[in-house]
């Protein structure tokens, strides 16, 4: 209850006394101490973030649900309410125009992602079957797909004789995923996938990928992946580094699993969410960036 | 501890009841364990191993295990049986191609010993889709009618819309409920 009383006046009057106190003291506004202080990244982006959005100033706070072709313009605008003079804080401007590239970003981000969620699996559409084609294609090349519907689809780790199913919640997020880590990661996903079809150890590739592009999915609808994305891209964060995101997650899964070695597949439940609690974990760290990091080191 | 509260302590062990639900992969189990729980239903992946929640109605515990359906998961099925009150079978009533299937996995499960008390409901699922099987072409196609070695009953519901899962498990538990605890 104090807790919440303390919190209130601090948020309501005390947070912007001290911040009219500093900015007395040292003729900088509280982005500019930001800006100038913390390094580019999750701890500067976050914290200009928080500042934007507890602003009293309509313009800062709107300026986080701007359109990225008119954020230029919306620096400007800020730094004439804020009343700073260019000439003295000469790299504010273009700090200031990346926080807002980054935080932006990741809200349309979080748009493109569901809409790809939303997309439904289609079998009518060239586009969506030729995709699973290529998937097969890229994981199985010595092997030819007797037909469209067969149990071959197990292979790669799918439940039945069509994909199709597999897709509902995820959509063609699930797919697109997929084919990413396939195509831009073969030789780890054929490595992943040999992991999988261990006759011990052994997990249905495919749907455990759907699993983690929905692991993914949260992950970022909760915001955790905001500090990821200001870490590791400097400007807007798009579709490619979601997917880049779903890489890490396959295969530090497979790590994961195998070193866990779990007794049945039947028990995976427990072991995504111990992985999810490690990721969480991963994520709240300031400096934290999740790269698919190859251990032959050739990539 | 005094005697009412060992009383109370049984009566509560009592109303416990462990659902079961079964059926091929895509059939929509774990969509109808979250719609039924309240849960958003939108973004549900395939069932690797099981889910389980446990969630009170009309005043019993249920515990209620969600076990994955594709075929490389049936085997485990059987780790699942143990002291089972109500088998919940889950049909997608718009897989007429998997229909057989469907049906000779059902009559496999009703052999098993272990759920030879297990009172059975068959939901035939995805009545909102289209190319849906009714609900009596679908008690046809699994040949309910020769069961006779279960209390069982069809129910059409859909559990995207969330149509009829109240009825159906309204209707295991009075069945349940009905054969273990009214012989006080």
């Amino acid at each position: 209850m104090l807790g919440y009383i303390w919190h209130y006046v601090y948020s309501s009057f005390l947070r912007h006394w001290l911040k009219w106190l500093i900015r007395q003291v040292t003729g900088q506004c509280e982005l500019q101490r930001i800006c100038s202080t913390y390094k580019p990244g999750a701890p500067r982006t976050s914290r200009a973030e928080h500042s934007l959005r507890s602003s009293k100033s309509k313009v800062l706070r709107e300026a986080l649900e701007s359109n990225r072709d008119k954020l230029e313009q919306r620096v400007e605008e800020i730094i004439k309410v804020k009343n700073i003079k260019p000439q003295k804080d000469p790299l504010f401007k273009g700090s200031l125009h990346v926080c807002l590239l980054q935080i932006t970003g990741y809200s349309s981000l979080c748009v493109s992602v569901e809409d790809l969620r939303k997309k439904v699996f289609d079998s009518e559409d060239q586009d969506h079957e030729a995709m699973l084609f290529n998937l097969w294609g890229l994981l199985m090349p010595t092997v030819k797909l007797e037909s469209r519907m067969t149990k071959q689809w197990g292979d790669i780790g799918f439940q039945g004789d069509d994909p199709k199913t597999d897709f509902r919640g995820m959509g063609m997020l699930g797919l697109i995923n997929l084919v990413f880590f396939s195509e831009n990661y073969t030789e780890e996903a054929r490595q992943v996938l040999s992991h999988a079809n261990h006759p011990k150890l052994g997990y249905s590739y495919a749907i455990v990928g759907i699993n983690l592009t929905e692991m993914a999915y949260s992950l970022l609808r909760s915001g955790a992946l905001k500090s990821h994305f200001y870490n590791t891209v400097e400007g807007t964060p798009e579709l490619q580094h979601f997917h880049q995101l779903y890489c890490y997650l396959a295969y530090e899964f497979d790590k994961f699993w195998l070193a866990e070695e779990p007794e049945s597949i039947m028990h995976f439940n427990q072991y995504r969410e111990k992985f999810h609690d490690k990721i969480k974990t991963l994520l709240q760290e300031p400096d934290v960036g999740l790269r698919l990091t190859v251990q032959s080191g050739k990539k | 501890m005094g005697l009412l509260t060992i009383l109370k302590k049984m009566k509560q062990k009592e109303r416990e009841m462990r659902l079961l639900m079964l059926g091929l992969d895509n059939a929509g189990k774990t969509t109808i364990l979250k719609k039924f729980n309240g849960e958003d239903v939108s973004t549900i992946s395939p069932t690797l191993g099981f889910n389980i929640k446990t969630l009170e109605h009309k005043g019993f515990k249920l515990n209620i295990w969600d076990v994955g359906g594709q075929k490389s998961l049936r085997s485990y099925w059987r780790n699942y049986f143990e002291s089972t009150d109500g088998l919940v079978w889950v049909v997608d009533s718009a897989d007429r191609l998997r229909m057989e299937d469907c049906g000779q996995e059902l009559s496999k499960l009703l052999q098993e010993e272990r759920l030879a008390g297990a009172t059975l409901l068959v939901f035939a699922n995805k009545q909102d889709l289209p190319g849906a099987l009714s609900k009596d072409a679908i008690q046809e196609a699994l040949a309910l009618d020769e069961i006779k070695s279960h209390h069982w009953c069809i129910i059409g519901c859909s559990a995207v819309t969330g149509e009829n899962l109240l009825a159906g498990v309204d209707w295991l538990l009075d069945d349940i409920a009905a054969r273990i605890f009214t012989a006080e």
